[in-house]
């Protein structure tokens, strides 16, 4: 049934991507919400939060009576409040369902605030209702918008990296594992945007390297907006199993984000299997796909699609093997951040 | 240029204001609400112990059918796996169609039905978990859980996961302890039983509660916890009353009254020996019975004389992630001989009947909270504290001895105290040797 999901809990929602994107930027973070969902977020969503790195990550607290009365000018006033204690160089107002179902105006939240704050604001429109990597596009298209410096010039040794978040990536640790590869790679200076100047600087570089298809967007803005050109990269979890021969003369499904699924495709090739099938969720980019692969709504469509024989292997975080009680193959685990929230 | 200093304020200052002058850093509805590891559980409740969701599983044999967009049920997917409820949730996500139009609620009954055909055995409730979204659309849930019920011939109760009215006349949490006692129906009372509410876990087993009510003649002490089948749990409307262990359970237990005819009588979780023994006598009293509790109060007494021999003028800290109130836990605290220097919770008026004993032992203690934006530059108090009570305490002050006591099965009473002492005694003496 349309909606019904039995087996497999929601995603990481695109209030979490786009409180991925703005983890640790220096802003104000305001979780538009009564509570659970900044609560989900940092609790749940952002392993960073938990290494000791503070980040200004604050929920609204909206109540009943603010949201029948559209309140917005209180929480206005609560974040005037807020950024005259704390030493921030931008507020983030981030959606959630409660601003979303009673039609809250982002933009006009932004401009009250921004006449009554000396920083700039920024307003990301997340609903709850779409899944991360949807955010975390949202957030860096709000971010680069609001300030890239359009008079600043490519460089040559500076590269950019989109979508590196622990969303994708799993382990926060990893960011310093990109770095350090590009580095070694030739690159002189890498921008993970991971700070403001990164989106200050945003023109810098020479390439932008795509991790994840949310930050396809990004990528493609930064091309019209400054030329700069873009392509696929994965830096993601080492792509090891026990042998490839097991994928030899088998028919494969992978289920992942778009972006893990190509650079596991061509590591599963080396096995030279008989059909590789990717599946995800996310967004599925027509220039990162290949004839056959399956975008999925609904829970019933993997299990239509792979609870059966159709399939002798499949790759995936292991949390989707609870879906398919009627799977004989082989089942590889290769989790997912953003669907288990293991590290 | 910002003060970058948490906001705090002494026990001394705070009862100079007075209970009607609450500062305002300290109300939570009054500023943004701090994101913190430290303030995880006001935020998500369930990220520890109950909240809304696994609290709506106690009925036994129930499932629970989420209904709202993907992101609220999101922490259900690590909460349910490490507590072993994975296979009793189940989701209805909402898109923005079913905003606009309300077509879930047409849906719902479907899905309820799909899902009890998919389950190997047939589930004794199915609770319908709503959300802040349907709050906002003024869903009549009652009336689709009746269109339910029909369709599946099983019970189907609504519980509401509205945060929204947190600080309400019902917040989630009190709502949701009326909705898992709704389905007992009224039978013949028995005289010598009583229901414990509160909790979604049970006491410790050595806690002396027991005993004392089987002083007072009570024979069959009824948890919602301890119920293994829906029979056991249906038995619970045969209580002569119901024991109220915490106040989110009062809505219930009127509830109970006006439905069941069960009369409630409350008892306060308290730290303090003294306090404790009052208490009882007190509930004794209108029982119409006497009871003996010398024998847990000396025992409860010597831990506290030993804490205070051994240990006396450590420095605790206490916060309000833990199973009890924190104010009160600084008073029983300082009568052991501990100088509490700081204390991290919400204050509200209630609150000053232990703030006024603890300015006698300790007015300089510092109050904070945790929910203030200022607490991002909290960096230790400019203090280290020998002792943190509660996780929130203990993210403070990384390398105190912690005594998280945030455990599931519930502490209460003399036995309560005695092991709070034992835990932190234990602490010290593996830090130390």
């Amino acid at each position: 049934m349309k909606g019904l999901w039995k087996y497999i809990a929601p995603f990481a929602p695109d209030q979490s991507g786009a409180a991925a994107v703005l983890y640790g930027l220096g802003g104000i973070v305001v979780i538009c919400d009564a509570g659970g969902c900044a609560g989900n977020i940092c609790g749940f969503d952002e392993p960073r939060w938990f290494s000791g790195g503070k980040s200004a990550v604050f929920s609204a607290g909206l109540r009943d009576m603010d949201a029948i009365l559209g309140r917005d000018d209180r929480l206005v006033a609560k974040l005037c409040d807020a950024a005259g204690q704390i030493e921030a160089s931008f507020a983030a107002i981030v959606g959630t369902p409660v601003p979303s179902v009673i039609g809250t105006d982002y933009r006009a939240l932004q401009r009250m605030a921004e006449k009554k704050l000396d920083i700039p604001v920024v307003s990301i429109d997340t609903t709850g209702m779409a899944v991360y990597d949807k955010g975390i596009e949202k957030a860096y298209m709000a971010l680069l918008q609001a300030f890239a410096e359009p008079s600043v010039k490519a460089e040559k040794g500076t590269a950019g990296v989109l979508g590196a978040l622990p969303l994708d990536l799993m382990r926060p640790g990893d960011m310093d594992t990109i770095r350090s590869t590009l580095l070694q790679q030739g690159w002189q200076h890498i921008q993970l945007y991971d700070c403001l100047d990164d989106f200050r600087q945003a023109g810098r570089a020479a390439v932008n390297f795509v991790i994840s298809p949310a930050g396809l967007t990004a990528a493609r803005y930064l091309r019209k907006s400054f030329g700069t050109a873009y392509a696929p990269a994965y830096f993601g979890l080492p792509l090891q199993f026990p042998d490839t021969s097991l994928f030899f003369r088998k028919k494969v499904l992978i289920v992942h984000q778009q972006g893990a699924a190509q650079a596991l495709r061509k590591y599963i090739g080396q096995g030279q299997p008989e059909q590789v099938t990717a599946a995800t969720w996310f967004m599925q980019p027509r220039e990162w796909a290949c004839d056959g692969d399956v975008v999925l709504r609904e829970e019933d469509d993997f299990c239509r699609l792979a609870d059966g024989g159709r399939f002798d292997v499949i790759v995936g975080d292991r949390y989707f093997k609870k879906a398919l009680p009627h799977f004989t193959g082989t089942y590889l685990d290769f989790p997912h951040f953003a669907v288990s929230g293991r590290l | 240029m910002k003060e970058k200093k948490p906001y705090a304020i002494t026990v001394r200052e705070l009862m100079e204001r007075g209970r009607t002058q609450i500062p305002a850093e300290l109300i939570s509805s009054s500023h943004l609400i701090y994101n913190s590891p430290a303030a995880l559980a006001f935020n998500s409740p369930g990220a520890q112990g109950f909240g809304v969701k696994r609290a709506g599983l106690a009925i036994p044999g129930s499932v629970m059918l989420l209904v709202g967009p993907g992101c609220c049920g999101r922490n259900t997917t690590i909460l349910s796996e490490m507590g072993g409820y994975s296979d009793r949730f189940f989701f209805y996500i909402m898109d923005e169609t079913d905003i606009v139009t309300g077509r879930h609620l047409k849906k719902i009954p479907q899905a309820v039905e799909e899902l009890v055909q998919s389950l190997p055995d047939c589930p004794s409730v199915v609770m319908i978990c709503m959300t802040c979204v349907d709050a906002l659309l003024g869903t009549d849930m009652e009336r689709v859980c009746r269109k339910a019920a029909v369709r599946v011939k099983l019970p189907v109760v609504p519980c509401y996961m509205y945060a929204l009215t947190r600080e309400g006349r019902k917040p989630p949490m009190v709502d949701v302890r009326r909705a898992v006692y709704s389905l007992l129906e009224e039978q013949e009372r028995h005289s010598r039983t009583v229901n414990l509410l509160g909790y979604f876990s049970p006491l410790r087993d050595t806690c002396e509660l027991y005993d004392i009510l089987h002083q007072a003649g009570l024979r069959q002490i009824n948890e919602i916890s301890r119920c293994r089948t829906f029979a056991e749990y249906q038995a619970m409307s045969a209580a002569n009353f119901n024991l109220i262990l915490n106040p989110e359970a009062r809505l219930a237990a009127r509830d109970m009254e006006t439905r069941l005819h069960i009369p409630s009588i409350e008892l306060t979780r308290l730290y303090q020996p003294d306090q404790i023994h009052r208490q009882y006598h007190a509930f004794a009293g209108a029982l119409g019975t006497g009871i003996d509790d010398t024998v847990w109060y000396d025992a409860a007494q010597e831990a506290a004389s030993h804490i205070k021999k051994t240990y006396g003028g450590m420095t605790v800290a206490i916060g309000e992630m833990q199973n009890g109130n924190a104010f009160e836990m600084a008073v029983a605290l300082s009568g052991c001989g501990c100088a509490v220097t700081e204390i991290y919770a919400n204050l509200s008026a209630q609150d000053f009947v232990y703030l006024r004993r603890l300015q006698e032992y300790s007015p300089d203690t510092r109050v904070y909270s945790n929910l203030s934006p200022s607490m991002l530059y909290y960096e230790g108090g400019g203090q280290a504290v020998d002792v943190t009570i509660g996780k929130d305490a203990a993210y403070y002050h990384a390398d105190s001895v912690h005594v998280m006591w945030d455990e599931e099965v519930q502490p209460f009473g003399y036995d309560g105290i005695r092991e709070l002492l034992r835990q932190i005694e234990a602490g010290l003496e593996r830090r130390h040797g």
